[in-house]
């Protein structure tokens, strides 16, 4: 069987270059080589890793999963037009199934892919005994799929309004109760059985983007027609992993595909600081090394840490609570841990917390001054420092802006005005008449009772919240009452602009700014901006923003939305949570991604100590 | 006995339809509209109206009733909202480790707790009779929570004797692997309340005059404690038994989740968590059900231990 190793890594261009040389077709060839590898699968079936994952997965359909854990698996197991560079950071995009970046056209409205030759689903009962590549028809079907209402796609939004021809064969979907998958699309066609075309309605340099999500992985068409509606249970793909055991809600194990083509980890030094020694360690390397992972679905973090400490796991999420049991007095690992050779891999999660005000809200909403005063001093009033010590036991930055740290558009240099201030945040209400009555708290101008209202649930950390809360508001004389009731009610109530404050948090579906920022976008009320704040500036700035390609202009743009939001007091902005990974010694080649979870596609294992 | 059967199966029906009324309002009333969490990160009404009506929340509530009453008449739920799996074939494969786990318990929990109960009633107001109920009362006023944590900590990570957690592909394994700590903490929490009950029917025994008089006619202290007066002792044990079968379905929460067994406890904790509500009410249902037909078994069998109960 002849395999492939490709140096898909470390010398690519990134795709601010790529854009910039777009004038006509550009050509933005990333790929240095491609040479043949080793004709025997390298993954050694005696190397198991086992990890562990804090909640179940649901299944494996690529178009209907939209949890992180089984995103983590299906990344293993399905190709995907681009993938990240695994070191570099901010993220950077390469080719995965296609032989170099595609070519970028008519101001980013026309996408070209040219597939690898030579890519084979993993055998599978539904190609009956033939071998099957991988072709560019794959992933038209395989787009199809998310816009077929039968299938409810959490992940429609990602090309909904985006591919010409696309939208409208899932209306006749709607009125015929079919979805035609035979049908042309304009703006997804497979040229030849390698080339790939996409003609988007609008100008969108995120598009690449979503070419790299995980859900939008290649599945064969025989196969979802085979599998019916338990095809969630059989994720046939032509990635570096195959699923060879799923005890679901208990334990999936994952072995190296034998018909993978391979690659040769060749990625370049990011942070020196933990880069070196991996690279080290892994250059040169025919991937996949590791020939089995087993996965553990262990709920409690109890247990999952006990089950690490007995090295019945190679490397651990550190779980909050015992935080104070790795780390010493000046945040560094303990000795103990270091004596055993464990190594720490701390990394910001490219999330935020925040929790909105509704712009609709006859209390808080609105753009008048009094009310622009009263959602800053309340924002000013939260005690941040408190939520990091108290409810994130210290694994929290706080967020100084939207876009968190390691997306394109995050600026480490910047800094929120609406800090902590609880005595700032008294005389601006005082000099906006909210003045305080007999029982200490606070009326509105007009002397009417101002009681402010945040919608929460009944979890541990929503009372820890709540707790926080009380206190920071108690503390500037506003009365806060806490609405407890069911997400989904919540989630109703929010879309329709009828909660008057509600927490939320976003993770990055992709390392754009784009992917955060929308999220106070006007036009988005109803579906993501859950604020409804609806400010034309802000609005003017991220209608600009979507038109250019990454750029000094772009980030400058989402500095303006930044500020935008601050000055009205859109948010208040919380924290990214800090992920604390520990590692046995005889995991090689361990680098948490911002966006890629399966990580041990990157690494190997040494002899167990 | 056959018409008392028939008659108590058909008395079934009317509660079982009582269940299903209570578990559909309570669904409805409380448990929120699932279109809006499935719909996923990013929705518009549109695609929410496509999911409710592809659940079938959109009808009346008249019709999704009667969807419910043929879902039980025909024992087909569906699937689950948020994986698709089969809800069959999610009862078939996690009832398995959940009864690995509850049936030894079960048993064990009955076979000690009857030995002891009758020992210590036995040996009444004596310091053993009185440090085992101190212990029991000690032991009943402890958390389940606690017991997991510590013998978690203490038997499986710090001594090593029993895995942390985990679940294999053998039953054998699973069962004198996996489940023994489970079962061991099982039997801990579950012993005290048992021996103080059992307890408290054997004294109410041992005091009857018919125990005086198989003294009198020279049985053996063995004979007259395990054959005389835990046979007429056996009735409320019964009670107490067939009240705990229908947990065999249930699994136990806790244990499950802290062990990772993959048993109906936890797919019962991961489906409210998602509320799926197909697992939700199959599982209640079929839970219902094991509960009105452990009821008749329990009636049926005083009548096999004690032939003075007459079944009307």
């Amino acid at each position: 069987m002849v395999h492939y190793a490709a140096f898909i890594s470390g010398v690519g261009m990134s795709f601010r270059d790529s854009v910039r040389r777009a004038g006509g077709i550009a050509f933005v060839g990333l790929v240095a080589a491609i040479v043949a590898a080793p004709a025997a699968a390298v993954a050694d079936p005696n190397k198991v890793l086992r990890a562990a994952f804090p909640t179940a997965e649901t299944g494996f359909d690529p178009v209907r999963i939209s949890d992180l854990y089984s995103n983590t698996v299906n990344e293993a197991i399905f190709d995907r037009l681009l993938t990240y560079d695994y070191l570099a950071r901010p993220a950077k995009l390469v080719p995965m199934a296609v032989e170099g970046m595609p070519e970028v056209s008519d101001n980013g409205r026309t996408y070209v892919f040219r597939l690898r030759k030579g890519i084979y689903f993993t055998p599978d009962p539904a190609f009956k005994e033939h071998r099957r590549e991988l072709v560019a028809e794959d992933f038209v079907y395989s787009f199809k799929r998310f816009m077929d209402p039968k299938n409810r796609s959490p992940w429609a939004f990602m090309i909904e309004g985006k591919i010409e021809g696309l939208d409208e064969l899932a209306e006749a979907a709607k009125k015929s109760g079919r979805f035609d998958y035979d049908a042309k699309v304009p703006g997804m066609q497979a040229v030849d059985r390698y080339t790939l075309k996409f003609r988007l309605k609008h100008t969108d340099f995120n598009f690449l983007y979503i070419t790299a999500h995980v859900p939008f992985g290649a599945m064969a068409r025989e196969v979802v027609e085979a599998y019916g509606d338990d095809v969630q249970a059989h994720p046939v793909g032509s990635g570096p992993y195959i699923l060879k055991q799923w005890t679901r809600a208990a334990k999936i194990v994952l072995e190296a595909n034998p018909g993978y083509r391979g690659f040769t980890w060749d990625f370049a030094v990011s942070d020196p600081a933990w880069d070196d020694a991996l690279v080290a360690a892994m250059r040169g390397k025919i991937m996949p090394q590791i020939g089995r992972v087993e996965i553990s679905i262990i709920d409690e973090d109890q247990s999952r840490w006990l089950a690490f400490n007995q090295k019945e796991l190679d490397y651990l999420a550190l779980p909050a609570t015992f935080r104070p049991q790795v780390f010493d007095a000046d945040n560094t690992l303990k000795s103990e841990w270091k004596d055993q050779g464990v190594s720490l891999f701390r990394a910001i999660e490219p999330d935020i917390g925040y929790t909105y005000f509704n712009f609709r809200d006859p209390l808080v909403g609105g753009f008048t001054r009094e009310k622009i005063a009263l959602r800053r001093a309340i924002i000013m009033g939260y005690n941040l420092d408190d939520e990091i010590r108290v409810v994130r036991k210290f694994q929290a930055v706080p967020a100084e802006m939207p876009i968190p740290v390691g997306v394109v558009g995050h600026d480490p240099s910047y800094r929120s005005i609406n800090r902590y201030d609880p005595g700032l945040a008294n005389r601006l209400l005082d000099h906006f008449g909210y003045n305080k009555g007999k029982d200490g708290y606070r009326t509105l101008p007009d002397g009417k009772p101002l009681v402010v209202h945040q919608a929460s649930g009944s979890s541990a950390i929503e009372r820890d919240f709540n707790e926080l809360w009380q206190k920071s508001m108690d503390a500037i004389g506003i009365r806060m009452v806490f609405d407890i009731g069911k997400f989904s009610d919540h989630l109703k109530a929010s879309k329709a602009c009828q909660l008057m404050m509600w927490g939320a948090a976003w993770t990055a579906d992709y390392p754009d700014g784009d992917n955060f920022m929308q999220l106070l976008y006007g036009p988005n009320t109803g579906q993501s901006n859950n604020g409804c704040y609806e400010s034309k500036a802000f609005d003017a700035f991220y209608k600009k923003a979507t038109r250019l390609p990454n750029s000094p202009e772009r980030d400058f743009l989402f500095l303006e939305m930044t500020r935008q939001m601050e000055v009205d007091g859109a948010w208040s902005l919380h924290t990214s949570r800090e992920r604390n990974q520990l590692i046995r010694p005889w995991v090689k080649g361990y680098k948490k991604h911002p966006i890629l979870h399966g990580e041990f596609v990157y690494m190997d294992l040494e002899p167990r100590t | 006995m056959t018409a008392y059967i028939i008659r108590r199966v058909w008395q079934m029906i009317p509660t079982m339809l009582g269940v299903i009324l209570l578990v559909f309002l309570l669904f409805n009333w409380v448990g929120g509209d699932p279109a809006y969490v499935l719909a996923g990160k990013i929705s518009n009404q549109e695609q929410i109206d496509n999911i409710r009506r592809q659940l079938g929340v959109d009808q009346p509530y008249w019709v999704q009733l009667w969807i419910f009453i043929k879902q039980v008449l025909t024992a087909d739920f569906g699937a689950s909202w948020s994986t698709n799996e089969k809800v069959s074939h999610i009862l078939a494969t996690r009832l398995g480790p959940s009864l690995t786990v509850g049936v030894p318990l079960l048993v064990l929990d009955a076979l000690i707790s009857i030995a002891l109960a009758l020992a210590v009633a036995y040996v009444r107001g004596s310091l053993t009779d009185r440090l085992v109920m101190v212990v029991c009362t000690v032991g009943l006023s402890i958390s389940i929570l606690v017991y997991i944590i510590v013998f978690q900590y203490f038997f499986a990570y710090k001594l090593g004797w029993f895995p942390v957690q985990g679940w294999g592909n053998d039953v054998l394994e699973n069962l004198f692997v996996y489940s023994t700590l489970p079962i061991l903490i099982g039997l801990v929490v579950s012993i005290a309340p048992s021996l103080r009950l059992y307890r408290t029917f054997v004294l109410d025994e041992i005091n009857q005059d018919y125990v005086r008089t198989a003294r009198a006619k020279g049985l053996s202290e063995n004979r007259i404690m395990w054959i005389h007066v835990l046979r007429n002792a056996s009735i409320p044990i019964i009670t107490n038994l067939m009240s705990a079968l229908p947990g065999l379905l249930l699994g136990i929460f806790l244990i499950e989740r802290f062990f990772s067994i993959p048993g109906i406890g936890r797919e019962v904790i991961l489906a409210v968590e998602r509320s799926d509500f197909p697992v939700i009410k199959a599982i209640t249902v079929y839970t219902a059900f094991a509960t009105m037909a452990s009821n008749l078994l329990a009636d049926l069998m005083y009548k096999a231990v004690d032939p003075r109960v007459q079944l009307k």
